[in-house]
């Protein structure tokens, strides 16, 4: 509890004075997210997979890249290559490895949870893992793929995702200082029209195609049985893996978009700058990455910014704020007694039932003919008293 | 005699090289089976000390797993991940005796140290949630549904101290898909990670390829006899068995295909009708096998130091099996004549090559306790049945254990409807009723089957109609069931080897069909009712709020108005013109106002 308001207040206290577009960023994170289930969208899932071994081999660690992915493929019973997704036929490149952690995975992968993950409105219970960490400093790549339409992305086939949720979602993540830049990259069916309703600041959006018209995957492998990856992802891979060829690479998100070939791709990709501080120019002079790549930045506070009366206030305040916890704790006021209540207001939705209901009852031997025998006595009792009562109003 | 017989061996051979040498010790045993399969049984001990683990001053105990069970107040800890089944007709007894083996899925049961139930309940809630992001598992979904107390099926095996109250909980996740994913953290707890040792051999795509495989962490504190310098113990195991055929097929290209006709070697000893023809022999039964042919690469070096080394590779066969090795430093025989371990080099690769020989020389299938299956009967959306066969195959002894279920709280069983076979075999039974969405059924019967007789157990059940958000996205699959658990009490067999060795069972996992409705049938309804509605209300509303007058009458502004205007008088006109006979009545016109 202390610890937690004290990491609060320094982390308000501190990076305050910095300008927040002029200074580097300091992390990056990943979110990739495939959104459907079942076998034949084998594809989808080889997209994100994609996504996941080129971003960690641009260096973003496994802990800050949150993978969802709705269904297993590489267990699959109908998997005739058991451990493994492959996204090409020439099944060079085993994207499953065997070093792998996916965050979410099979009915975990919600539409509710994708949007607790991005706003980080968890219960205290979540593990860090499952979590997105970013903060105002960080850069963050959003990815999506599965089935959608006109300003809507299927989920798992049952439920749905508008644009106007992801706009909101971001937007939110924008007021709560979580992120710095965000790249969002969306393919599926009609994707550009998922980013429309985006809001917020500091955003680069690109989509796999316009409005009406669909997303086609790239190719299929007759052993695998199905297509293994979409067109669009198959290019931006092609650019990513032929052009980006180590962490020192100063190529730019506009060298990234100029590599979309419509005619290849047989969708228009579409592209959204205006959020972005600086318009198209600035967002084109962006590197891949700035987005792909990980940096691990230190801000250092600048000696003339730093007030030290204020850190002082600060410090102080809290202090006293400690000191009256304690009173508050030793006279058992109402505070105390919130956080009990809150504690046990978590477990009643986690566990409905209460220590009563637990226990278990033993079935005795013998004990059926007891029941059998009180229930047939009552019954001869209600069935005497009936005929009792009938004679006595007869006469 | 043989039933126990590879457990015991293993185990008397772990626990001297455990306490006596190190807080670390490894150990790989494999046993050839007889369809063209091997037994291979991965064991990972270590430990801490109890005043070391208390103040998270962790060397071989990985720190991940400590602190979350320090956080959770968990004293003991078991987890499983399997997937597959054991043949029990052809390989006999579980390796372990089923002590290290779970349900299909994800199994966890728990001891937590709380003071209160309610306590208690929230530590279970905090540990799955923490143990969901270590191990990559969707383990947060065990809740109060999926949560059960089961009284006499489990019993703490480490030694806790007496003042402790501790609470069991039992968790199952059947649906949950093992893979890759879960074996990575697994890796991640040993001491080598998987990069030395016999744990090099582990690899997902070969483990996650087996006709059967669990996957299990143990943690216990262990004290020895006198009170005095207790540990934590962590134990890891990992049972599978690999199809040798299937190991041997190159990764890239798995799927089986006809040889081509040059390649083919026909069975000389077949009369052939012509030349053409050809019955092929079947190579693939008990070819010879390679470590690296089994789990795609040889054991890189050893975990351990050379003065800690013991005999980590073992083979559990008679000792007149043929094995040849490269660059084994020694080799120890057991005296029992079925088992012999090899000490491994401290940096270099090492094989191990098992030829083509006699089953004879293979472990002698032994007879487990008692075979069981567990199937649904019935027809029909609305309800079903429960049957479960107990053979106990001893032909001179009782067989007595305790059957444990957890059933979903959508599957309400008819207790009234409980039948067994054979008369008075129940000699106790424990039953909790669900409760709708807020838990399930649990039902714990101790059962004695009769020396070579078959004991047919059997209920019936009612299926629950589901809200329409309470499936699943794939609802038309049916939902899982978690397999029973079966606690072998006493199994007297010839010897007295089993008295005292907890031995285990677990049932396959059912498959119950729910009756689902027609998903899309609230849209249609949308859709249709939002049409009715929209033509009805649109044409009233629209004639409510138009005004109609005559063309003439209107109004005419702007440029638009006129010439509209003058487009109707030249359009009157003409028809005039055309018409000498006068129109009845002036002519009007619609327009919006």
């Amino acid at each position: 509890m202390r610890c937690s308001i004290l990491f609060t207040l320094l982390l308000t206290l501190l990076p305050t004075s910095l300008a927040n577009t002029k200074a580097p960023h300091t992390s990056n994170w990943a979110v990739l997210v495939s959104t459907s289930r079942f076998w034949f969208n084998y594809r989808h899932l080889a997209n994100v997979l994609s996504l996941y071994r080129t971003v960690k081999r641009l260096g973003i660690p496994d802990s800050q890249i949150l993978l969802l992915l709705p269904d297993d493929m590489a267990c699959n019973p109908r998997n005739a290559f058991p451990g493994t997704v492959y996204n090409n036929a020439d099944r060079a490149l085993d994207l499953y490895g065997d070093n792998i952690e996916v965050d979410y995975r099979g009915y975990d992968v919600t539409v509710e949870n994708f949007i607790r993950l991005l706003t980080d409105r968890w219960p205290d219970d979540v593990p860090r893992s499952k979590r997105l960490g970013s903060d105002e400093g960080s850069n963050v790549l959003v990815y999506m793929t599965g089935h959608g339409g006109n300003e809507f992305l299927k989920f798992q086939d049952s439920e749905e995702i508008g644009s106007w949720d992801l706009a909101h979602a971001f937007a939110q993540m924008w007021a709560k200082k979580r992120y710095r830049e965000l790249l969002f990259m969306i393919d599926t069916c009609q994707a550009n029209t998922m980013f429309e309703r985006f809001y917020s600041p500091n955003i680069i959006a690109t989509g796999s195609s316009g409005i009406d018209e669909s997303s086609y995957s790239h190719h299929a492998d007759t052993d695998v049985g199905v297509a293994v990856i979409d067109r669009w992802t198959y290019y931006v891979l092609e650019f990513l893996e032929t052009q980006i060829k180590d962490q020192q690479s100063k190529l730019t998100l506009g060298d990234l978009f100029n590599s979309y070939d419509e005619e290849k791709v047989r969708s228009r990709p579409g592209l959204r700058w205006d959020l972005f501080d600086g318009g198209e120019a600035a967002g084109r002079s962006r590197l891949v990455m700035d987005f792909f790549g990980n940096v691990q930045g230190v801000e250092v506070n600048d000696a003339n910014t730093f007030n030290e009366t204020e850190w002082i206030q600060g410090m102080e305040w809290l202090a006293q704020m400690f000191k009256d916890k304690e009173l508050d704790q030793r006279i058992g006021t109402q505070d105390s007694s919130q956080v009990t209540l809150t504690k046990q207001e978590t477990l009643a939705m986690a566990h409905p039932t209460n220590s009563q209901t637990h226990k278990i009852a033993k079935i005795m031997k013998g004990q059926q003919w007891e029941q059998k025998a009180v229930g047939a006595i009552a019954l001869f009792g209600v069935a005497a008293l009936w005929v009792g009562s009938s004679i006595f109003t007869r006469t | 005699m043989l039933p126990t017989l590879f457990c015991f061996l293993v185990l008397s051979l772990l626990t001297s090289s455990c306490y006596a040498l190190s807080d670390y010790s490894e150990q790989l045993v494999l046993q050839p089976l007889v369809p063209a399969s091997v037994l291979a049984s991965f064991n990972f001990r270590s430990n801490a000390s109890q005043s070391s683990y208390n103040q998270q001053h962790f060397q071989y105990f990985p720190r991940s797993l400590g602190q979350i069970l320090q956080h959770a107040h968990a004293k003991e800890l078991h987890l499983r991940f399997s997937s597959g089944r054991w043949d029990a007709e052809s390989w006999g007894n579980r390796p372990w005796n089923g002590t290290k083996e779970g349900g299909t899925g994800v199994e966890i049961w728990t001891w937590i140290d709380a003071s209160s139930e309610e306590e208690a309940l929230m530590q279970w809630n905090t540990l799955n949630n923490a143990l969901a992001g270590l191990f990559c598992a969707s383990m947060n979904f065990i809740d109060s549904t999926r949560t059960s107390r089961p009284l006499s099926t489990f019993e703490p095996l480490g030694n806790h101290n007496s003042g402790s109250n501790l609470h069991l909980f039992h968790g199952a996740l059947t649906r949950e898909v093992v893979c890759t994913e879960n074996l990575t953290p697994f890796l991640k707890l040993l001491p080598c990670k998987g990069k030395v040792g016999i744990a090099s051999l582990l690899d997902g795509h070969k483990l996650f390829d087996a006709t059967w495989q669990t996957m299990s962490i143990d943690v216990q504190p262990v004290c020895p006899a006198d009170q005095s310098g207790c540990v934590m113990e962590i134990e890891q195991t990992i049972d599978m068995v690999l199809d040798i055929d299937r190991s041997k097929r190159p990764r890239g290209d798995p799927i089986p295909r006809p040889l081509p006709d040059d390649r083919l070697i026909c069975d000389q000893n077949r009369q052939y009708p012509d030349e053409n023809s050809c019955y092929p022999l079947d190579l693939s039964a008990a070819q010879d096998l390679t470590l690296k042919d089994l789990f795609g690469r040889s054991i890189q070096g050893s975990c351990l130091s050379p003065a800690d080394s013991t005999y980590p590779v073992c083979v559990a066969a008679s000792n007149s099996l043929e094995v040849y090795t490269t660059n084994a430093l020694a080799e120890y025989k057991a005296t029992s004549g079925y088992l012999r371990c090899l000490a491994l080099p401290e940096k270099d690769e090492f094989e191990l090559l098992i030829p083509k020989q006699d089953h004879a020389r293979f472990l002698p299938v032994s007879t487990p306790p008692i075979y069981v299956e567990r199937s649904i009967t019935g027809r029909g959306q609305e309800r079903g049945g429960i049957r479960v066969l107990l053979r106990n195959p001893s032909p001179t002894h009782n067989v007595s254990f305790v059957y444990f279920e957890a059933l979903p709280w959508f599957m309400k069983p008819y207790m009234h409807t409980l039948k067994t076979s054979i008369p008075n075999t129940i000699d106790e039974m424990y039953y909790r009723p669900g409760l709708d969405r807020k838990r399930g059924s649990q039902l714990e019967l101790a059962i004695t089957v009769p020396a070579n007789q078959i004991l047919e157990l059997s209920y019936d059940f009612e299926k629950a109609i589901l809200r329409y958000t309470e499936y699943p996205p794939d609802a038309n699959r049916g939902r899982d069931v978690a397999p029973a658990v079966i606690r072998i009490v006493n199994a007297t067999t010839n010897t007295s080897e089993h008295v005292g060795v907890a031995a285990y069972l677990r049932t396959t996992p059912l498959m119950l069909p729910l009756p689902t409705p027609d998903f899309s049938m609230p849209y249609n309804v949308i859709i249709l009712t939002s049409t009715v509605i929209a033509l009805a209300f649109g044409t009233i509303y629209n004639m409510l709020i138009r005004q109609f007058v005559g063309a003439d009458e209107a109004t005419s502004e702007g440029l638009k108005g006129k010439i509209i205007v003058a487009l109707v008088s030249v359009r009157n006109k003409i028809r005039d013109s055309l018409s000498p006979v006068a129109t009845t009545g002036p002519e009007r016109e619609k327009k919006n106002i």
